[in-house]
């Protein structure tokens, strides 16, 4: 048998691997003050800014590109590429005069033709945002410097819309090129460093020395990681390897916190249940309002929130965001929580005995466990409910065909009122299935439409009034969504987008 | 020789075709409203109709699964529908690091394990025991949780090593170092305990062996016995559950590539997958079914080398 002793090469190759590892770790973990590494949810679908999405993916649209107006962190309408707008007096012809002296990357110069050549594009792209531009008629270029876009119809959230996405330019020759889709031709802050990106996991701008706007680019670097998961992100924070991030998980909150981190809870989604057949044509209890307000007392909504959420949230009975003009801090808790009641209700509707629902389930998105809590409560007051389960997007072809009078969903909250009523409450609404409308709820969306804004808002909060009280909806909560930032940086977030726009992320001074 | 070769890539090729074949035709069955995936519950009808028909979806399966095949076999995979860039592009990006990973891991399980199965072979007792405690326990520990504790401890706690992402060798030695090692310890565990005991109860059985009296009789060197004879004896079967494990820890570097945030073929494996990205899966499909074909049949050509026995006339 041998007793030797093993040769002393693996003790000094641990050695020099241990050397360099120190040697490593005094390299310090963070990167300079000039480079802010932002953890971000999802990969950028495309660079090609006609077909770009938003709200995850609007870093990545805001590092490269410059819009034709800028949104305040209120909302508000301020300049950008266009310095100045007026409507006419019908709200159907909007003019915008532009800013000169503005290059994209390539040397093309900006100028109105590039503009209405980009909202053209953007109106026929595949941006999940292409729909904004439905109200367009043209954009004509009335000299390099005027703009002239006429719409179809008012469309109250159209200057809204140019802030984001839709109003994004890129050199209309980009378009052309086989890379297209993978190198953005901008005028924004940053450009692209497309040798150091690795797309899909780790994006890496640099600062555009030719940027018109200096005082807005804060940054010489920026790298947006691509996190999939709470864990890795947590790390990442926990580890120092990102300024800023977007969060999965609320119960991670505390360790970020421990971290040195500052939390930023966002509410951008209502949770609950939309109740689509508001005229009973597929499930004939739903046409009667006692039964649907009968739906809305059946739920305990503060447990809901501790359940599905960890209890991090509000509970809410209305679809519109604190942040809209039509918002009611009182329809919060419009409905309590009232299985006696809701009983009553069902009774003087003619089903004492409750009735089934059909709903279509998505346990792979939202748990097993969220579809078994509304089953139970419904069940409480009569209301048998059968689920039929669906993968991935198949759900939406079957809410939308519609297939089923009902469904639980967490749907967006947009802070501009007519931006919600294209998402949920117009005649033709993407999630308007049965096409529900009445008189009175079209009297407040045409004043929503063509009123001043001081009657807009006002018609938002009647129709928020009647939407709520009618029952269109049982929501349950506003869901906590988190964005967090070390303290060398400082965030000021952005109504109704889960990521702060770019400029408003900045080196704390 | 020549001959196995060719037959062994040709049964290959077929296998390669049948697989490619039936994943093409089971993700599309699985796939749902590609459009409204790609788009999400915001994009109006129309805009994911016109999403739909940029893709070719409206076309009949057949002819966009003899369309893509066609293009496949001039190496264009087309482009991930998730983030538009060249499957081809992604996947050569990432299969660097992936090798990275899984060779890193070889070769760290090759030592230490050859180094702990002789270690426990020639002297029992309590290394012996020790070994094999060390064997089980990596064998019932799975690969994940093993990362998770290496992050919270050596990468958290300590701040040695980096606990996510990746640093490419050409852009820092010691930032390279500080993002692989605790992957690819991540990755040996499983295969040490599994090749140690392998290695361990070859050499057992060769020193058994008549061979091995004789060899010591004649007086040739300790040394020699081990290094030359026994070992390469024993080196046969540790070599091919070495090998069979190769393909093994592509499938494990999925999970510890995303428990580390590392930008490899698993991590876009998992997300293309979730996703529905039909293009990068058929590219992936396509990437690890050559390299499993490929590995097995090095195995094969290395058995011969290793064991004359096992050569193919």
């Amino acid at each position: 048998m041998f007793h030797r002793k093993w040769p002393g090469v693996a003790a000094g190759a641990a050695l020099a691997l241990l050397g360099s590892l120190v040697l490593g770790a005094c390299g310090g973990s963070s990167g300079s003050s000039s480079t802010l590494t932002l953890g971000v949810i999802t990969p950028a679908t495309t660079f090609e800014a006609p077909d770009m999405n938003w709200a995850n993916e609007s870093p990545y649209n805001q590092a490269v590109y410059d819009s034709l107006l800028q949104a305040s962190p209120a909302g508000a309408i301020e300049p950008h590429l266009a310095t100045a707008w007026s409507y006419n007096a019908a709200k159907t012809v909007l003019t915008l005069t532009l800013r000169t002296g503005v290059k994209f990357t390539d040397g093309t110069p900006f100028n109105a033709s590039v503009a209405a050549q980009n909202l053209e594009a953007f109106q026929k792209g595949t941006s999940n945002n292409a729909g904004y531009l439905v109200n367009m008629a043209s954009a004509t270029a009335v000299s390099p410097t005027e703009l002239v876009i006429k719409l179809k119809q008012p469309d109250p959230a159209f200057l809204t819309y140019l802030t984001q996405a839709a109003g994004s330019q890129e050199s209309p020759k980009a378009w052309k090129t086989p890379t297209a889709s993978t190198v953005p031709v901008g005028s924004g802050p940053y450009v692209l460093d497309t040798k150091a990106t690795v797309v899909g996991s780790s994006y890496v701008f640099t600062a555009n020395p030719n940027y018109w706007d200096k005082p807005e680019q804060h940054y010489s670097k920026i790298v947006m990681n691509v996190y999939t998961s709470a864990t890795t992100v947590l790390d990442a924070i926990e580890g120092g390897q990102v300024n800023v991030a977007n969060t999965f998980d609320d119960t991670t909150i505390p360790q970020i916190q421990n971290a040195g981190f500052t939390v930023y809870p966002l509410q951008l989604n209502w949770a609950g249940l939309s109740l689509f057949d508001r005229s009973g044509t597929m499930s004939g209890p739903l046409g009667n309002v006692k039964v649907r307000q009968a739906i809305n007392m059946a739920f305990d909504r503060a447990a809901l929130l501790k359940d599905m959420s960890d209890g991090y949230g509000s509970v809410t009975a209305q679809v519109f965001p604190t942040s809209s003009p039509g918002y009611e801090s009182s329809l919060d808790s419009y409905y309590s929580f009232d299985p006696a009641k809701a009983k009553q209700l069902l009774a003087a509707a003619g089903y004492p005995h409750g009735f089934t629902l059909d709903m279509p389930s998505i346990t792979a998105a939202f748990g097993a466990d969220t579809y078994a809590l509304i089953q139970a409560e419904l069940a409480n007051i009569g209301i048998k409910v059968n689920y039929t389960d669906y993968q991935g997007s198949q759900i939406f072809t079957a809410i939308l065909a519609p297939k089923y009078p009902a469904t639980y969903f967490t749907l967006e909250e947009d802070p501009v009122p007519w931006q919600l009523a294209q998402f949920l409450l117009t005649k033709d609404a993407t999630f308007n299935p049965f096409h529900s409308t009445n008189s009175t709820v079209a009297g407040y969306l045409t004043t929503m439409q063509t009123g001043s804004s001081s009657q807009a808002a006002a018609a938002a909060k009647a129709l928020n009034q009647y939407l709520v009280q009618n029952a269109w909806f049982a929501p349950f909560f506003r869901p906590q969504s988190s964005f967090v930032a070390d303290g060398h940086t400082s965030v000021v977030v952005q109504a109704g987008n889960a990521v702060p726009y770019l400029w408003n992320i900045k080196p704390k001074s | 020789m020549l001959t196995f070769t060719v037959r062994r890539l040709l049964y290959g090729v077929i296998l390669l075709f049948v697989i490619v074949t039936l994943a093409y035709l089971l993700l599309y069955a699985a796939a749902g409203d590609v459009g409204r995936t790609i788009l999400g519950p915001t994009a109006t009808p129309a805009t994911v109709a016109l999403k739909n028909q940029q893709l070719g979806l409206n076309s009949p399966l057949l002819s966009r699964y003899f369309s893509w095949l066609g293009h496949a076999l001039t190496g264009n995979f087309g482009n991930s529908w998730f983030t538009n860039q060249p499957v081809t592009t992604a996947i050569f990006t990432r299969l660097q690091v992936t090798l990275t990973l899984v060779f890193g891991a070889v070769i760290v399980s090759a030592v230490l394990s050859a180094v702990l199965g002789v270690w426990s072979a020639l002297r029992g007792g309590s290394v012996d025991r020790g070994v094999q405690l060390f064997s089980v326990l990596g064998f019932a520990i799975p690969g994940f949780i093993i990362a998770v504790f290496l992050v919270r401890y050596f990468a958290l706690g300590t701040h040695w090593f980096k606990p996510t992402g990746y640093v490419p060798i050409t852009t820092s030695f010691s930032g390279w170092i500080r993002t692989v090692t605790l992957p690819v310890i991540a990755l040996s565990i499983g295969l040490v305990a599994g090749v140690s005991q392998q290695v361990r109860s070859s050499v057992i059985d060769a020193l058994r062996q008549d061979w091995v009296r004789t060899l010591r009789s004649r007086g040739i060197p300790e040394r020699s016995v081990l290094f030359k004879h026994i070992l390469r004896n024993a080196g046969g079967p540790a070599l091919s559950v070495l090998a069979l494990s190769f393909v093994g820890l592509l499938g494990g570097a999925v999970i510890i590539e995303e428990v580390f945030g590392i930008p490899g073929l698993g991590q876009i494996a998992v997300l293309a997958t979730s996703q529905g990205d039909v293009p990068l899966v058929m590219g992936l499909v396509v990437a690890i079914g050559v390299i499993v074909i490929v590995v097995n049949l090095v195995i094969d050509l290395l058995q011969g080398f290793l064991n004359p026995k096992a050569r193919i006339s």
